[in-house]
């Protein structure tokens, strides 16, 4: 219980920056010495014992239903994970977010979404997890519509909340079912019981409840249009923590999976993704939805490798992803920057000024292609020597060539000399650029450089293993994929004509950018729904113009007769002889 | 125990002949004092009964009917608790700020008292002929909320807001005769109907249960016979929708809830009202997004709503009669906000269709704010209070009807989905030059902030109220 002290820090500075409104310049400081408290705390926490405690929150009908805090290994490595990049996050943002007025609540949401990922990462329980997986929705979409006057940033943020929105209530579901059938929310509980069929519907809306937080086939647009969010959310959220929220789930759950055979999903779905994300960063320009089809894509393997029930395969990509991704975009916001918050790949331009982001920059991009001793070597070889399908090993060293082209192409068109009128204005802001979007990314690159060490050290922390060994066939295989397509790509765009795909080559475009088929779908199902709500609105309207009109016919029949009083006495002498006479006939017939 | 229910009722009878007499400001002042200290009272009632462990044994105030053995007597229940309490925040609340334009202030405050009172008598009434009359006085009293402090349409709208509620009544009145005549000992009493029901024969009981499960299906209301609703809260002001969804939807559910647990016949019946219930959820969230008038808006998520608290009312389970009363108090204060943002909303651009209105966040943060806390709340996140009901709500709900118990569950995601569109639309959102033409006051700040407060509480704290159940 003692762990859940690690989000009070930052609880303390969401409330005290919604305070703090009048003064906006203490509240980043505030913020990041929030942050660092909690990154001690966490580590505080990890050294300490394992095991889960449980705390009641409420009870009804002889049930009590509680927070469970779990620290165990799994627990304490997200932990220290999310305790770790909430500093560089918050130090990137001092220099990033420099209009006083959105200080107060950029911090506020950004210490919730904090608060939440670390009650996250040690909830023992649906009930807890499920209280932190609606805040990072929540704060995920209130971070996306951050500059809600701008015309994209509204639109993106409720695409992610409406397909969110649908995975909660998913996930409410499925753990509703469970707790009917099994009378508890611990996942420690889950792994030895029963197998049974309301288990398995809700396992399967877990699984896709998971894929709706992590962005996955066919859940999965909603990632790329919230790179409309500042940078700093997108190399937070969108990148290294949130949106890997469903992958962690899936792994802390995996045991119940694999006992209700439903790898298969997670395979599929994950490839799948992995596919789509690989082809769609490659015809894409704007610098940081590249880096968010690139996020998809590894969530993708990780599933990948969660499907083939390595755990280890999984947590070692989500680790070493954690931080070249947080480092790209840490970088893309920064050539953003000195490019006057130009977007597209073609019109940015690095420059020579600040050689720092540039170098940081290269080693992001080649660990997140997995070039040998960078750490994303190790996390793309250990989810590719887990599959021990031929056809998926195939698949993912296709992903493999894919992200190691699209990801120096990314690299290699901005890094282009830029025209001399522009190149001014380029030096200036770079020179002028905050040191503080700098320092973090540096710190980021020693650590994707020293997180191959986790290669040695993660799976004995996690499952007690000796590490896994790589196989060196494996290992070549994968570097002459890699070189192959880091090749290709200085072929095509440092020698080439750096011509636009679109271009030359519309049909295969067209291929590529797929993420435009699966936004005409959910174009589709919307103006479905719609039509329907318009058929049923109608039947409302109708239903409640006919009542009407039964109530006014009474009130015509009322009219009618009415007509019948005159008040003319010899009408009503006439009808009275008349009646009598009927009356008589009557009686004497 | 103090006689809690009586200073009440007579803290709010003083009050309303104080306000009655005031003029202007002053008749507000008075009737926000009176509510605030009925809310305090409700609040020292729920303490006691918690401190105390047991909710005492009723009060009887005098012999009203001697012939019929009817009393002014009241008692206490886990349900009624939580609804006097919901009842006197909103109401309170209703009167410190739901009169966004400061018009009319005498008649507005008078009536929310009135109301008010026949609220808090209904819930804590302890045999029928004092609820129904409770009930009439509500009806009546929000009839003429309508009538008088409507917008243009607002007569139409009254009448017919007062056609159904006649209906609910006199259908009411058919029950409770019935109930009457047919129990061994002619008598009124909830307590004893409830312990001698089974001796009734199935087919009688079948029949009451018919009679009164109409009535008060029009008033939470639910399909079919929901159709007075968007009108009423349409064409009401600010307090009169706020009381509408908040309160007086809340004496059909609270019925509901005492239908079920007073025949056993009811038993019989549940998958069929389920099912209504179900449908009435995912019908009126279609029907929800037909619509643009942010009020007609929130009136839809009204229906939505209690479709849901229904629902968990027909599991008749432990987990679905405190998942019902909990959803209905999260509810009333949900959409008491909701309402609340939206007449400010009316207020200050003149206008609520949003399709027009655009950039309410330029002008006021709070009530953008507001409102997309009342969807955070209205869609059952963690935290909010309405999630503790739905958590039971669904509980119950898969215990009685087994998976399919789970699907209404899936009207929220679209419920959620569409109201998130609204915000988009007009809320956060300044495309073009924001239009508003008036300013709103601290006051509806200070709504806003209690409202919350309490959704907040009672969703983080749902031990206090949860407790009641175990009594």
């Amino acid at each position: 219980m003692l762990a859940l002290f690690v989000i009070v820090p930052l609880v303390a500075a969401a409330l005290l920056s919604l305070a703090l409104g009048k003064k906006p310049k203490a509240i980043r400081w505030v913020a990041l010495s929030a942050s660092i408290l909690s990154l001690v705390i966490a580590i505080y926490v990890a050294m300490g014992p394992q095991g889960v405690s449980r705390l009641d929150w409420f009870s009804i009908a002889g049930y009590s239903f509680g927070i469970s805090i779990a620290t165990n290994p799994l627990n304490a490595f997200l932990l220290l994970i999310v305790a770790g990049i909430t500093p560089l996050i918050f130090a990137y943002s001092i220099g990033y977010l420099d209009t006083l007025s959105e200080q107060s609540r950029f911090y506020t949401e950004m210490c919730i979404f904090a608060a939440a990922m670390m009650l996250f990462a040690i909830s023992g329980n649906f009930i807890t997890m499920f209280i932190a997986w609606e805040m990072l929705g929540i704060t995920s979409y209130l971070l996306i519509g951050f500059w809600y006057w701008r015309e994209k940033a509204p639109v993106a943020a409720r695409k992610a909340i409406t397909t969110i929105l649908i995975g909660d209530i998913m996930m409410l579901m499925g753990m509703l079912l469970i707790w009917s059938t099994y009378h508890t929310f611990e996942f420690a509980a889950l792994a030895t019981v029963a197998d049974s069929q309301a288990l398995q519907v809700a396992m399967i809306l877990i699984t896709l409840a998971a894929f709706t937080k992590s962005a996955q086939f066919p859940f999965h647009e909603w990632l790329a249009d919230a790179m409309e969010g500042p940078t700093p959310v997108s190399a937070f959220l969108h990148s290294s923590t949130m949106v890997k929220a469903g992958v962690f789930l899936i792994a802390v759950l995996l045991p119940v999976i694999v006992a209700v055979h439903l790898q298969w999903l997670l395979i599929i779905v994950g490839i799948v993704t992995a596919l789509i994300g690989a082809t769609n960063a490659i015809a894409e320009r704007h610098i940081k939805r590249i880096l968010a089809y690139s996020t998809m894509e590894d969530m993708g393997l990780m599933f990948v490798a969660l499907g083939f029930n390595a755990i280890y395969a999984a947590m070692l990509l989500f680790l070493v992803q954690a931080f070249y991704k947080a480092l790209l975009f840490m970088d893309a916001g920064s050539i953003m920057r000195i490019n006057t918050d130009k977007e597209d790949i073609y019109n940015v331009y690095e420059s020579g000024a600040r050689k720092g982001v540039l170098i940081s920059a290269l080693i992001g991009s080649a660990s997140l292609a997995g070039i040998f001793p960078l750490s994303g070597f190790f996390g793309k070889a250990a989810v590719e020597s887990v599959a021990s399908n031929a056809v998926i090993y195939a698949l993912l060293l296709l992903v493999e060539i894919l992200s190691s082209f699209y990801i120096f192409r990314w690299l290699i068109i901005p890094s282009r000399k830029a025209p001399l009128e522009e190149d001014r204005e380029i030096v200036v802001n770079a020179k002028t650029m905050s040191k503080w979007m700098a320092a973090p990314a540096y710190i980021l690159a020693i650590a994707v450089v020293a997180s191959s060490l986790a290669y040695l050290y993660l799976p004995r922390y996690l499952l007690g293993l000796t590490y896994p060994v790589i196989s060196i066939t494996g290992s070549i295989v994968d570097t002459v994929v890699v070189l192959m397509g880091a090749l290709a790509a200085y072929y095509v765009y440092a020698k080439g004509n750096r011509s636009y795909l679109s271009s030359t080559h519309p049909t295969f475009h067209k291929i590529m950018l797929n993420s435009m088929a699966v936004n005409a779908v959910y174009v589709y199902i919307t103006k479905a729904v719609s039509l329907a709500a318009s058929a049923v609105g109608s039947i409302d309207y109708a239903f409640d113009k006919s009542i009407y009109a039964l109530s006014s016919m009474f009130v015509k029949i009322g009219d009618v007769l009415k007509k019948m009083e005159t008040g003319q006495t010899n009408t009503y002498v006439a009808a009275f002889i008349i009646g009598f006479v009927i009356l008589l006939l009557a009686v004497v017939l | 125990m103090l006689p809690f229910i009586g200073i009440m009722l007579a803290v709010l009878a003083l009050t309303l002949v104080a306000s009655a007499m005031l003029k202007g400001n002053a008749s507000r002042l008075a009737a926000i004092a009176g509510s605030a200290v009925a809310a305090v009272l409700a609040f020292a009632l729920l303490g006691t009964v918690l401190y105390t462990g047991s909710f005492g044994t009723g009060e009887s105030l005098a012999s009203y009917i001697p012939q019929l053995n009817v009393l002014l007597d009241f008692r206490l229940t886990a349900v009624s608790l939580v609804l006097i309490v919901m009842a006197s925040i909103v109401a309170f609340v209703t009167l410190l700020s739901g009169n966004v334009e400061m018009e009319r202030l005498r008649v507005s405050s008078s009536l929310v008292l009135l109301f008010e009172l026949a609220a808090i008598g209904l819930f804590s009434s302890a045999n029928l002929l004092l609820f129904f009359i409770f009930w009439d006085v509500g009806v009546v009293a929000l009839f003429f909320m309508i009538y008088m402090l409507g917008s243009a349409n607002r007569r139409h709208a009254a009448m017919k807001f007062l056609i159904y509620e006649l209906l609910a009544s006199l259908l009411l009145l058919l029950g409770i005769m019935m109930v009457y005549f047919y129990t061994p000992i002619h008598s009124f009493d909830i307590a004893y109907i409830t312990s001698v029901a089974s001796t009734v024969s199935k087919s009688t009981q079948g029949l009451i249960f018919f009679v009164l499960f109409i009535a008060f299906l029009i008033n939470m209301p639910v399909f079919p016979v929901h159709l007075w609703l968007p009108d009423a809260h349409t064409e009401a002001s600010t307090q009169g929708s706020m009381l509408l969804s908040g309160v007086l939807t809340k004496f059909g559910g609270y019925g509901m809830l005492l239908l079920f647990s007073m025949l056993p016949i009811a038993s019989a019946y549940m998958v069929p009202v389920m099912i209504l219930a179900a449908f009435s959820a995912f019908y009126s969230v279609l029907v929800l997004m037909v619509q643009h008038d942010i009020k007609r808006i929130v009136a839809y998520t009204t229906i939505v709503e209690m479709s849901i608290i229904l629902v968990g009312i027909a599991s008749l389970s432990a987990f679905g009669t405190a998942g019902a009363t909990y959803a209905m108090l999260a509810h009333g204060l949900t959409v008491a906000l909701m309402f609340l943002a939206a007449g400010s909303v009316g207020y200050m651009f003149a206008d609520r269709d949003i399709r027009s209105v655009s950039g309410v966040v330029r002008n006021t943060i709070s009530t953008t704010y507001a409102f997309l806390l009342g969807i955070f709340a209205t869609t059952g996140v963690p935290l909010t209070t309405a999630f503790i009901g739905d958590v039971l709500i669904f509980i119950g709900a898969i215990g009685a009807f087994g998976i399919y118990g789970a699907i209404p569950l899936a009207a929220l995601a679209l419920l959620g989905a569409f109201l998130y569109y609204v915000v988009n639309r007009s809320f956060l959102s300044v495309k073009r030059k924001s239009n508003a033409v008036a300013y709103i006051g601290r006051s509806q700040n200070a709504g806003y902030a209690i409202l919350l407060f309490f959704i907040l509480l009672f969703g983080i704290l749902p031990f206090v109220i949860l407790k009641l159940f175990g009594i």
